[in-house]
């Protein structure tokens, strides 16, 4: 689609690391239920290099999370294709891709540790390698002294960093999240991303972030991918030119308005 | 906490009170006369049954607790397994649940007479119909926990790689322990009651055996010693089940979601 042409990438470092690049291609989905048939999404096509951070906005029901499922795996597209790492993802491999869900997805009747170790357990990881790789994860998203915790002691921001430490135990080249700060917060929100940029920023990782806060987006991202509703649709990709890190000052400046008045016109439309 | 004991007893003392009294109770009706000693012997004349005819009941006792124990395995270990993998495959849930609700109405008692005929009188027969009786509520049960599973948690477990076999172990049971429990307590109890129903009706070995023998002499004391001793082994089973429960630390899961968010969560699950 023309939609490409626009997009040519700012960013000065391209890697040709295939790894954590993700390759949507025409991609559509209709679910059909008893109720009658819905298109979720239709004709989508994108390419996100390894190591960038693009998020994903659009209005309520236009298949953020749809999109999100099927580049994970989760889901099979009805049309198009999907590759991630260069490959086509039959099934959800959380070597290659990671995911952060919206609402603390971990398991209560397991602590912090245990929730992080499950995805290596279920592979037969060794129990102390195992123990290491969480350890290290729990660290990364500095939790580290809360591993025995069940999930019902810890506060929402403590959840989502779990569940982030989960997503990254096995260093996936790739991780989505879909709205993963979105129960939180405003202040919590805040320093969540913070902390996600100040991950992204030590692993290099391709990040594909589904939000409804177009701040949020922006502060984040090297590019926001704005879909619209009925059938979901790629409308535009907007690139954030903006220096990082990105300060107060950048976050209050004309161009971030510009870019926010930009992205809330073309969901709008 | 502290406050409120010295004006309320705790529950453990009232309960251990009103034990005390029933026995008391039993004790005096029968010594004053109110009621005549061939309907209720008196506690001290029972309980002195068990001690002198100790051997006997010691024998007859064993000959029960190894049926109840087997008809357990199969009535129990069956029917979580059975209620795990029907209440996990929605086409399974949709063609055998209704077969099963429909059998539990049934009461399998009148169909003794035919395990008998068709197992002997001896041991397995009663085993057979213990375990068919206990079977089925707890596959009923554990099938309905199973549905109740947060889907979320299901998702999460697709996403990092589970396995069917591992959803079913790592989500599905530990998710509905707390029912399976519930179930697997239901279950052992029915299967005590089967043994024991069967044994009266025909047999030549255990305690509802003794029961039915007894009381063709009229033997009062005897049938009461032996009726003890089942509520002993009913006592003892629950006891067990709740220590289990603490084990397990079933108090302190406590999954704080809400149940079936429909959304992108049932394509996937
Ligand atoms: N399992 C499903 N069965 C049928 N339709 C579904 C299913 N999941 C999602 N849909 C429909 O697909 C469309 C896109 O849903 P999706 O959840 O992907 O949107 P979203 O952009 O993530 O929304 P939100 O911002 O509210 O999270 C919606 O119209 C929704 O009703
Ligand atoms: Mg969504």
């Amino acid at each position: 689609m023309g939609l490409k042409a626009v997009v040519s990438s700012p960013s000065p470092a391209f890697s040709t690391d295939e790894s954590g690049a993700v390759e949507v291609t025409n991609v559509g989905h209709v679910y059909e239920t008893a109720s009658g048939t819905t298109e979720a999404l239709t004709d989508i096509s994108f390419r996100v290099e390894t190591g960038r951070f693009i998020s994903i906005v659009g209005p309520s029901g236009c298949g953020k999370s749809s999109l999100l499922m099927m580049i994970a795996g989760l889901v099979q597209p009805t049309r198009g294709t999907i590759t991630a790492g260069g490959r086509p993802l039959v099934q959800p491999d959380p070597t290659r891709i990671g995911v952060v869900f919206q609402d603390a997805s971990l398991y209560p009747w397991l602590t912090a540790r245990s929730n992080v170790e499950f995805p290596l357990s279920l592979r037969h990881v060794d129990h102390k390698i195992r123990r290491e790789r969480a350890e290290e994860a729990l660290d990364l998203v500095g939790l580290a002294g809360f591993a025995d915790k069940h999930p019902h002691e810890l506060s929402g921001g403590m959840k989502q960093r779990v569940a982030l430490a989960r997503g990254l135990v096995q260093d996936p080249p790739i991780l989505l999240m879909d709205e993963p700060f979105a129960a939180l917060d405003e202040q919590t929100r805040l320093t969540m991303g913070d902390e996600v940029l100040r991950i992204w920023e030590r692993t290099r990782k391709t990040i594909i972030f589904v939000t409804h806060g177009l701040s949020e987006a922006i502060h984040l991202s090297d590019e926001v991918l704005v879909l619209t509703s009925r059938p979901g649709k790629l409308v535009d990709r907007v690139s954030v030119d903006l220096p990082r890190p990105r300060s107060f000052e950048v976050m209050g400046g004309r161009r971030f308005e510009e870019l926010r008045e930009r992205i809330w016109q073309r969901i709008r439309s | 906490m502290s406050t409120a004991s010295h004006a309320l007893p705790s529950p453990r003392l009232v309960r251990t009170a009103i034990v005390l009294g029933v026995l008391l109770i039993w004790e005096i009706l029968p010594r004053a006369g109110i009621v005549p000693s061939l309907f209720l012997p008196p506690m001290t004349t029972t309980l002195q049954m068990l001690v002198v005819e100790a051997p006997i009941y010691a024998r007859h006792m064993l000959v029960t607790l190894q049926e109840v124990g087997i008809a357990m395995i199969f009535a129990c270990g069956g029917g979580v397994l059975c209620g795990l993998a029907i209440g996990g495959a929605a086409s399974a849930r949709q063609i055998m649940l209704p077969m099963f609700s429909g059998l539990f109405a049934v009461p399998l008692v009148v169909l003794y007479p035919l395990f008998t005929a068709w197992f002997g009188i001896g041991s397995e027969s009663k085993i057979i119909f213990a375990s068919v009786y206990g079977f089925l509520p707890t596959l009923l049960g554990t099938a309905a926990g199973v549905q109740t599973v947060d889907r979320q948690f299901l998702i999460v477990a697709r996403s990092l790689g589970a396995t069917r076999m591992q959803k079913l172990w790592h989500v599905y049971l530990p998710a509905t322990l707390p029912t399976v429990l519930a179930a697997f307590r239901l279950g052992g109890a029915l299967a005590i009651v089967g043994v024991v129903v069967a044994e009266m009706l025909t047999s030549t070995a255990g305690i509802g055996f003794l029961i039915s023998k007894y009381r063709t002499l009229l033997d009062s004391p005897r049938v009461y010693a032996a009726v003890v001793l089942v509520l002993v082994l009913a006592i003892a089973f629950d006891g067990l089940v709740q220590v289990l429960e603490r084990r397990l630390g079933i108090a302190q899961q406590q999954s704080g979601r809400s149940v079936g968010k429909r959304s992108v969560a049932s394509a996937v699950a």
